[in-house]
């Protein structure tokens, strides 16, 4: 009995912990922010906006610096510079901005699954610069990172190297543009184990396993209370 | 390893499993965090801290196939308990790419045979439930202060607790497993 106690008394300190930060009990497979939307899924919950971010590249003897640039609050998007990665005739600085796109194009043929980005900037690029890009873990894995002059389309894929971290995809490219993560729409999403699809089913989860537990919890009890019965009574008649 | 650790007073071995759990799991996670070497560090990282295991006897650890039904069915009800939370507030199923879904079945279940199994079991040894419980609870704790933002220290440690409980109320090492991996597949 006091151990039963003690095992409710410990769900509802769990309840209780788990409530104040969402999702709960977390073992870190996941992004620990949420993902910033332009256009949140229904199942994203609460969503803050994606920031916007601006870096100014330093020139120096004719040949620009390495240097990253990314958003300010949220880094969804990172793009990096080699050493004379531009075009940098007649510049002490290059400044490249790169903007959320306040609308979410859904071109045909493709399922964009992150925000659309413009990366502009002050000079031509001369070398590829790495771009990497981070996704949700509450839509399937992208298989490509596509491009458009203008957002509008018409998008090509530029192809997704093997990914470094989870939930983040990396490619490269030689131009600026629009930047968005997605995969073919006719295909099946790639490479994911969907363990619910979002929507409403972690409840529906929930629900299950509570019935499992119901269902099978309770023939189970009460056989092991008869033989424990059984057990006492035969040992009443030795 | 296991036959020095046998050797040794119960309270240093404890202290020794302890802090090899530990170790095991700070660089997990420091090796996690570097470019392409998430899956592997979490496969690997699962596959150490059940080695941890290794030498203990399995009705030490917990495990064992009596009343096995109703260990699955203790471990459904971890499941839905620690998910609650989760499904009350967002409704959403985050999706496991299929490689990190493994590497999350393997970690989970290492961390199960190590925190709730051999620690468990040595803490036990050293200074009875008490210890298990409110040692195993701690170091689980400690051992999540890298991987984790500190806002989520709270509910790991509940989650640790309940573990640890139930590991204690019902001798068993199955439903904490069963409950770690559904948890750990959904968010």
């Amino acid at each position: 009995m006091k151990r039963a106690a003690l095992l409710a008394a410990a769900v509802i300190a769990y309840m209780i912990a788990a409530w104040m930060v969402a999702p709960g009990f977390y073992d870190g497979f996941g992004p620990v922010q949420p993902y910033s939307w332009t256009c949140p899924p229904p199942q994203a919950g609460s969503n803050t906006r994606p920031s916007s971010g601006h870096a100014v590249i330093k020139v120096i003897g004719g040949v620009s610096d390495a240097a990253d640039a990314y958003p300010n609050l949220d880094a969804q998007i990172v793009i990096g510079f080699l050493p004379g990665a531009f075009d940098a005739t007649g510049k002490t600085t290059i400044s490249v901005d790169i903007t959320p796109l306040p609308t979410c194009p859904q071109p045909a043929g493709i399922r964009f699954v992150t925000n659309v980005y413009e990366i502009a900037a002050s000079a031509p690029l001369v070398k590829p610069a790495n771009l990497v890009l981070l996704y949700s873990n509450l839509e399937p894995a992208p298989a490509d990172v596509y491009f458009a002059s203008d957002p509008g389309g018409p998008w090509k894929s530029i192809g997704a190297a093997q990914q470094a971290q989870p939930y983040t995809i990396d490619t490269s490219t030689k131009s600026f543009g629009y930047f968005a993560a997605g995969y073919p729409s006719a295909s099946p999403p790639p490479g994911a184990v969907n363990v619910g699809g979002g929507g409403s089913t972690l409840p529906i989860i929930v629900a299950v396993l509570i019935a499992l537990v119901v269902v099978a919890g309770l023939p189970l009890a009460i056989l092991r209370r008869r033989r424990s019965h059984d057990e006492v009574e035969s040992e009443d008649e030795v | 390893m296991s036959l020095v650790l046998k050797r040794t007073h119960p309270g240093v071995r404890a202290a020794l499993v302890g802090a090899l759990v530990l170790c095991i799991e700070w660089a997990r996670t420091s090796i996690q965090s570097q470019p392409h070497m998430a899956i592997a560090a979490l496969i690997a990282g699962g596959a150490v801290l059940g080695a941890v295991a290794l030498g203990t006897p399995a009705d030490r650890l917990g495990l064992g196939t009596s009343r096995l039904g109703l260990r699955i069915v203790g471990g459904l009800a971890i499941g839905a308990v620690l998910l609650l939370p989760g499904a009350v507030r967002s409704g959403a199923v985050p999706i496991l790419p299929a490689g990190l879904a493994v590497a999350a079945v393997a970690v989970s279940i290492g961390e199960e045979l190590a925190f709730r199994g051999a620690l468990y079991a040595a803490l036990d040894e050293a200074g009875g439930a008490p210890l298990a419980i409110i040692g195993s609870t701690l170091v689980w704790t400690a051992a999540h202060v890298l991987s984790h933002p500190p806002a989520f220290l709270g509910a790991v440690a509940a989650a640790g607790l309940l573990l640890a409980l139930w590991r204690w109320a019902c001798r068993d090492l199955v439903a904490p497993i069963i409950g770690h991996v559904i948890a750990d597949l959904a968010l």
